[in-house]
């Protein structure tokens, strides 16, 4: 008898752990950023390799980690609303080719320096999690990085990265809607200076 | 809180504003008044943009060209040392006794030991620099911030800001060193800030053309970044998550309505 409750309660609460693991894993949250920062840092940065192939790899690793299509709605902000699909289409694109450009040259700057992660903070988004790391700037004070994690069945994407307590995706919204509202163009305004900026790059 | 009607008061009077003083917590997640000054901000970005582009910029470049990699250090690190007596100051203010101690120890060993500054001798004694401001101490004592001001030559700024730059530099050493000689005094504050901003310049040239390089508007781009970095700043700094919106896409619409500019 007495074990028969024993077990129950332990069943119990394996129960309540599993329930609470189904709404995000922070610990696979986290193991996903270390192995994500790790590949980047070993196969990219520190590799013997042309810059050709850096960027190729770089590319690879962005795509397969950021969740694009959903940090794109996001940042495009009450316009997404009034757009046609084949803006929407047009904008991610431009958007992800831009960030894929601008990340790979500054990707370099990250060389000798790593990641120490700290643990995780819970989002007010359902199914999302911070994890929370510092890198290491020598003299100066250590500079804090936030991965937003989004988690989806057993699959994580990095749906935002905060930096010094600076979001890139609010900092893009904020950028895009200012565009927006100084240029009678719209969107597509926005989507043509974009490529300009890919262009340019 | 006497001082801090004061203070809100000599804000306003400053600024030529009403900072609602009495309710620091209104003031925090709403992004609506961040930027009321918008047209004229805008205008006063394209003057400093100009003035960095033709003058500010072109020296940098000079100041670099000119020294290699260890003077700069040198003079940057005799920089952070006059600052120090502004951060002790500051750390006394916001009652963090130690770090006041460790930056009076600090100054005093860099001045001499270290060769005016020129290098951080305390560091290797295990005497860390933690430099803060009189911005940080009014946000400590949750001062609000106030509107988003495009300031001339000195760039992105909010009243507390500015409250706090002009307090920091009647704090200064160099201030107090020359104060009774106008001649001197004039000479000396003035090379200090001119320097101050190349050196500073020199640092974020790479930094800021990246910025601007991948920027479809550069002014909202430096707004943004500006704005939240503030956030983490002062007694709210803990509770504030402002990067945390809500990414949910179901309730999109209020989610939206609540963030635009």
């Amino acid at each position: 008898m007495k074990k028969n409750l024993f077990g129950t309660v332990v069943a119990l609460m394996m129960w309540v752990a599993g329930s609470a693991q189904a709404e995000v894993d922070a610990k696979a949250a986290q193991k996903f950023v270390e192995e994500v920062t790790t590949q980047g840092i070993e196969q990219i940065i520190n590799a013997n390799v042309s810059q050709t192939e850096k960027d190729k790899r770089f590319e690879k690793l962005f795509n397969s980690a950021l969740d694009l299509d959903f940090i794109g709605k996001f940042v495009l902000g009450r316009n997404w609303r009034s757009t046609t699909p084949a803006q929407r289409q047009a904008f991610i694109k431009v958007y992800r080719e831009l960030n894929i450009k601008t990340w790979s040259k500054r990707f370099d700057e990250f060389k000798g320096k790593s990641f120490t992660f700290v643990g995780t903070t819970p989002s007010s988004s359902k199914g999302q999690v911070y994890v929370d790391s510092t890198v290491d700037m020598g003299e100066a004070k250590p500079v804090s990085v936030k991965w937003r994690v989004r988690q989806e069945g057993n699959e994580y994407k990095i749906v935002d990265i905060v930096i010094e307590n600076v979001s890139l995706a609010i900092t893009a919204r904020n950028e895009y809607s200012g565009f927006i509202k100084n240029n009678p163009g719209g969107v597509d305004a926005l989507i043509k200076d974009l490529q300009n900026k890919v262009n340019q790059a | 809180m006497i001082r801090k009607s004061v203070l809100c008061t000599a804000l306003a009077l400053v600024m030529g504003l009403t900072t609602s003083c009495a309710s620091n917590s209104a003031n925090q997640d709403q992004h609506v008044d961040e930027d009321r000054f918008e047209t004229y901000n805008r205008a006063m970005f394209k003057f400093n943009y100009r003035f960095d582009k033709y003058v500010l910029r072109p020296v940098a470049e000079g100041y670099r060209a000119v020294t290699n990699e260890f003077t700069r250090e040198r003079i940057s690190s005799a920089i952070d040392n006059i600052k120090e007596p502004i951060s002790v100051g500051n750390h006394l203010l916001q009652g963090n006794i130690k770090q006041t101690g460790i930056g009076i120890a600090r100054f005093g060993i860099n001045s001499t030991l270290g060769l005016l500054g020129m290098f951080d001798v305390a560091e290797g004694w295990g005497l860390k620099r933690e430099p803060t401001e009189f911005d940080v101490t009014l946000a400590n004592w949750c001062v609000p911030d106030g509107p988003f001001i495009m300031l001339p030559f000195a760039g992105p700024s909010t009243p507390r800001a500015a409250v706090g730059d002009v307090t920091d530099y009647f704090m200064n050493p160099l201030y107090w060193a020359t104060y009774n000689d106008a001649n001197i005094h004039d000479k000396v504050t003035y090379s200090y800030t001119g320097v101050n901003a190349i050196v500073l310049r020199e640092q974020n040239i790479e930094l800021l053309d990246e910025l601007e390089r991948g920027s479809v508007d550069f002014y909202a781009t430096m707004r943004s970044a500006y704005l939240q970095n503030r956030k983490s700043m002062g007694c709210h700094a803990q509770e504030d998550k402002s990067y945390d919106f809500d990414f949910g896409m179901d309730e999109e619409d209020q989610a939206f309505d609540e963030m635009e500019d």
